[in-house]
């Protein structure tokens, strides 16, 4: 079997390359990285597919799968391949390049929560946890998700109520906003 | 031995008491910590979600303030600011365009001078005889799986320590203080944490799929060196029971509160009375509480 590859094709696989240097097409589908991951079983598309994905630029596929966001980031998969491809990287590349407003995805609350844990670090400077559970609980429409957890953790000052604020905030704004400056148009 | 001390959000919150105990055990070693000045959160599994730049700005600007402050070698307990630390070691080492990139972004260009270190990295370059020459109280009767979860071992190129699938550093420790350490298949295995509010069922199966493993292998405590996976298999155990329909009822101890335990601290200087799932029971059979 021949298989072409069109310039369209070939477009999602080079710009992963220019983004994280990852080369997808040393992968020859070994499937190594799945038979080791942790959350394969409830991935749509396990990673060898995606990695097969990615050579053929099925980007559309690749989104609507949602298997990106179910990665869990345990870096077995990068530790096993024996091809030296650090898979975690370009499931991070797609997702860095993912537009959530072209394709449709399946999950969006686990982008939803980076964004979340993101504006409040930049906000306090440290995670606030509680803050943060309370947030994506009520993003996911689940407002009493896990109270029966949370609940002993407070009981026994391992919850905090309150946030920490670090005085190196300032000085984290600053970076945050010169890399949004930074990275305004890379995708564009 | 002075070092620099980054103890990240975990550890003023949900990891208090390992917080305590790792204090406790340095200071009895002689290991001096002295808390990063201004430390701001290292990104977690959410920055290099969202961008690979910011990803490793976060732990620079951690970094740049210890090498500021004239310290070459900083140790993280938690293990997500961990990798995220040694991933940007390496990174800048051998990425000139990335170096380049974050020499843009601060105004203090960071030298890569500061070594990142896990407090088992520490203690085991110590040496064992230093631990045992602190001891006690043998913990002996306690049957330990050693729980190294993710981040420790891999990926190897980052982390250079240990084995990477059956680390043995933990167990050399907890061997040392007299407890014996089960043989186990399970050690690095991922419990879930970075989708513990997301996705709770994925986090609950492999939870509980750790959690079985290690009373099978005949475990009567399990010991983490990190406090998401502890926050994981201590804070979700009952809602893993009731899921799972079994009962467990298996304490999770930081390795620096058994180290603790064994050097002869109170149980209470080790916060070992903030777990959820008590110790009592296990602890008390072999006379330790
Ligand atoms: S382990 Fe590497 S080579 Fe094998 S299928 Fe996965 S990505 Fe491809
Ligand atoms: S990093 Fe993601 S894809 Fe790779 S093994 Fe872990 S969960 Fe699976």
């Amino acid at each position: 079997m021949t298989v072409v590859f069109s310039k369209e094709n070939l477009k999602l696989s080079k710009d992963l390359q220019t983004l994280t240097g990852e080369n997808v097409m040393l992968c020859y589908q070994c499937k190594k990285c799945t038979l080791g991951c942790p959350s394969a079983y409830a991935m749509r598309m396990k990673p060898h597919e995606l990695m097969r994905a990615t050579q053929f630029g099925l980007a559309e596929e690749i989104y609507w799968s949602g298997a990106i966001w179910i990665c869990l980031s345990c870096e077995t998969c990068n530790t096993r391949c024996p091809q030296d491809i650090n898979i975690l990287r370009v499931i991070d590349g797609l997702r860095e390049m993912s537009k959530e407003s072209e394709y449709y995805n399946p999950y969006p609350a686990i982008p939803a929560l980076h964004r979340i844990f993101m504006a409040l670090v930049e906000r306090f400077g440290k995670v606030y946890e509680l803050g943060l559970a309370l947030l994506i609980n009520l993003r996911m429409l689940t407002p009493f998700k896990d109270i029966d957890m949370a609940s002993p953790m407070l009981l026994k000052g391992k919850l905090k109520p309150l946030p920490h604020f670090s005085h190196g905030a300032k000085e984290l704004r600053k970076v945050m906003a010169r890399i949004r400056a930074m990275e305004k148009d890379r995708f564009a | 031995m002075r070092y620099a001390y980054f103890p990240g959000c975990s550890l003023s919150s949900s990891g208090y008491d390992y917080n305590l105990s790792l204090k406790y055990v340095a200071k009895a070693l002689g290991i001096d910590l002295a808390e990063v000045k201004d430390w701001v959160c290292c990104g977690a599994s959410s920055a290099h979600a969202t961008s690979h730049l910011l990803s490793i700005a976060l732990p620079v600007l951690n970094l740049s303030h210890a090498e500021k402050d004239g310290f070459d070698k900083l140790i993280a307990p938690c293990l997500a600011c961990l990798s995220r630390f040694k991933a940007a070691n390496v990174e800048l080492e051998h990425d000139a365009d990335l170096k380049k990139k974050i020499h843009e972004v601060f105004d203090y260009k960071y030298q890569g001078k500061v070594r990142v270190y896990h407090p088992l990295e520490v203690f085991l370059e110590m040496g064992i005889e230093k631990i045992r020459e602190r001891i006690r109280k043998k913990l002996k009767g306690l049957k330990v799986a050693c729980y190294y979860g993710c981040a420790l071992t891999r990926p190897p190129k980052v982390c250079q320590f240990d084995n990477v699938e059956d680390p043995q550093s933990m167990d050399t420790i907890v061997k040392a203080l007299g407890a014996e350490t089960i043989d186990w298949s399970f050690k690095t295995e991922c419990c879930g944490v970075s989708m513990t509010l997301t996705r709770s069922d994925m986090v609950l199966k492999l939870s509980n799929d750790i959690l079985r493993e290690a009373k099978e292998a005949g475990a009567n405590a399990i010991t983490v060196a990190c406090p998401l996976c502890q926050a994981n298999l201590d804070g979700r155990q009952r809602q893993i029971e009731e899921a799972y329909k079994t009962r467990y009822g298996i304490p999770i101890l930081y390795f620096t509160q058994l180290m603790g335990l064994a050097f002869g601290a109170y149980p209470k200087e080790l916060g070992i009375q903030k777990l959820i799932t008590s110790p009592r029971e296990v602890l008390g059979s072999v006379g330790l509480m």
